[in-house]
């Protein structure tokens, strides 16, 4: 275990570059420190918009609405998923870009989905 | 103290010229490339001879048979008119960044580089290739259709353009890479190579400027004497900048020498020593 966290400090990151949000994102969001669901967004930049879905697999989104203002990292994010009943429910998460020429940059903001508001945070995978 | 963000050359207090090398080490311009006199050296250059020739009257970008030399890299930028760089090189204020790209550009100034992939010895896609220090060399293979550009610092990277006229694979075939995939052509003298196919792991030029896997790079290589290669690139991606456009450098020939061996992996720690911002 010591032998592999020693090879993880040796191992360089291989950041993506381009694009800040470009990549897979994995995080979590919740309205308190112990009540959180994980979440995971795949982010695309087409030239124009930001573009992708959030959750690949059966309970896929399909980004609706998400912009990123370079003058302050902001980000802004929206789509219609599912809660945890299975019902569909839209959300927007408003957060900022924080170590921005870091692989491991992370998005941390507000995220409010029907009636409940809270926080999250993602950080991007490598 | 004067800091050039794109060739990083610094100026110590006592006024002497200080390379910052792509691996961090401050290098004494002059020290590293024996026989180049350094910039603002007092000692003027002899004359250059000319432009060396293939039997079918092309240049030849490496040294004639029966010689050693090779492009002495690790000066220049695709911004700013100092030094190496060509006159009609935009300033950094005139790039036509897309501005997620102006904010990332400066984001990594702001931070001095410290998340730069190259120090940590990832290869040297694109421009940067032709400004990695510890030397540069351009191979033609006549007989093979191709040209190779190997590059003696960084991770040793080396290039192949293929000259046989075949076109890029279609998108769908290219499989992203540091290096993309170059074709070329010979346009009087000077050799002009067309490259898709990158992916977005590294930084294309020193100093940060951003790229995406849009980008389609078109660069014209000349030796307008025997001492001078003078590089010049296009930069079109669309994702990052609204619109073409053109910086470069010359690169002068270390004579009578063998191409340096170095290797970025051996002891590197200079990624330590990039503590940004």
């Amino acid at each position: 275990m010591r032998f592999a966290a020693f090879l993880l400090t040796l191992v360089p990151l291989m950041a993506q570059e381009g694009h800040p949000l470009v990549g897979s994102w994995r995080g979590d969001w919740g309205p308190n420190a112990k009540d959180r669901t994980d979440v995971t967004f795949i982010l695309n930049y087409d030239g124009k918009n930001i573009v992708g879905m959030i959750n690949p697999g059966p309970d896929v989104a399909k980004l609706q609405n998400a912009s990123l203002d370079a003058s302050n990292w902001g980000v802004h994010l929206e789509a219609d998923m599912k809660d945890r009943s299975g019902k569909l429910i839209h959300f927007v998460a408003d957060g900022k870009v924080e170590d921005v020429t870091s692989a491991r940059r992370r998005i941390v903001g507000t995220w409010s989905q029907g009636g409940m508001k809270g926080d999250f945070k993602i950080t991007r995978d490598d | 103290m004067v800091m050039n963000t794109e060739s990083r050359v610094e100026k110590d207090p006592a006024g002497a010229a200080i390379l910052f090398a792509q691996d961090g080490a401050p290098v004494t311009i002059g020290s590293q490339l024996k026989g180049r006199g350094g910039r603002g050296a007092a000692k003027q250059k002899p004359p250059s001879g000319p432009t060396p020739r293939w039997p079918d009257g092309h240049p030849l970008l490496s040294a004639p048979p029966g010689q050693t030399g090779y492009w002495d890299s690790g000066f220049g930028g695709l911004t700013g008119k100092n030094g190496a760089n060509l006159p009609t090189n935009l300033e950094i204020s005139e790039v036509p960044f897309q501005p997620w790209a102006k904010a990332l550009y400066e984001e990594r100034r702001r931070t001095q580089d410290k998340t730069d992939p190259h120090v940590r010895c990832v290869a040297p896609g694109g421009p940067r290739q032709f400004h990695t220090p510890f030397g540069l060399l351009i191979y033609e293979l006549p007989e093979a259709k191709r040209i190779l550009v190997l590059s003696g610092g960084g991770p040793r990277t080396w290039r192949v353009i293929y000259m046989d006229g075949r076109p890029h694979p279609p998108a769908d075939d290219l499989d992203p890479s540091y290096l993309g995939h170059s074709v070329g052509r010979w346009e009087g003298d000077t050799l002009v190579i067309d490259s898709v196919g990158f992916n977005e792991k590294f930084w294309m030029a020193r100093g940060g400027l951003p790229h995406t896997d849009a980008l389609h790079l078109i660069e014209h290589i000349s030796r307008p004497d025997f001492n001078t290669l003078k590089y010049e690139a296009t930069i079109d991606d669309p994702k990052a900048y609204t619109r073409q456009w053109t910086g470069g450098w010359t690169i002068p020939w270390a004579p009578n020498q063998d191409f340096p061996e170095y290797f970025c992996q051996d002891n590197n720690r200079d990624f330590g020593h990039l503590v940004g911002q």
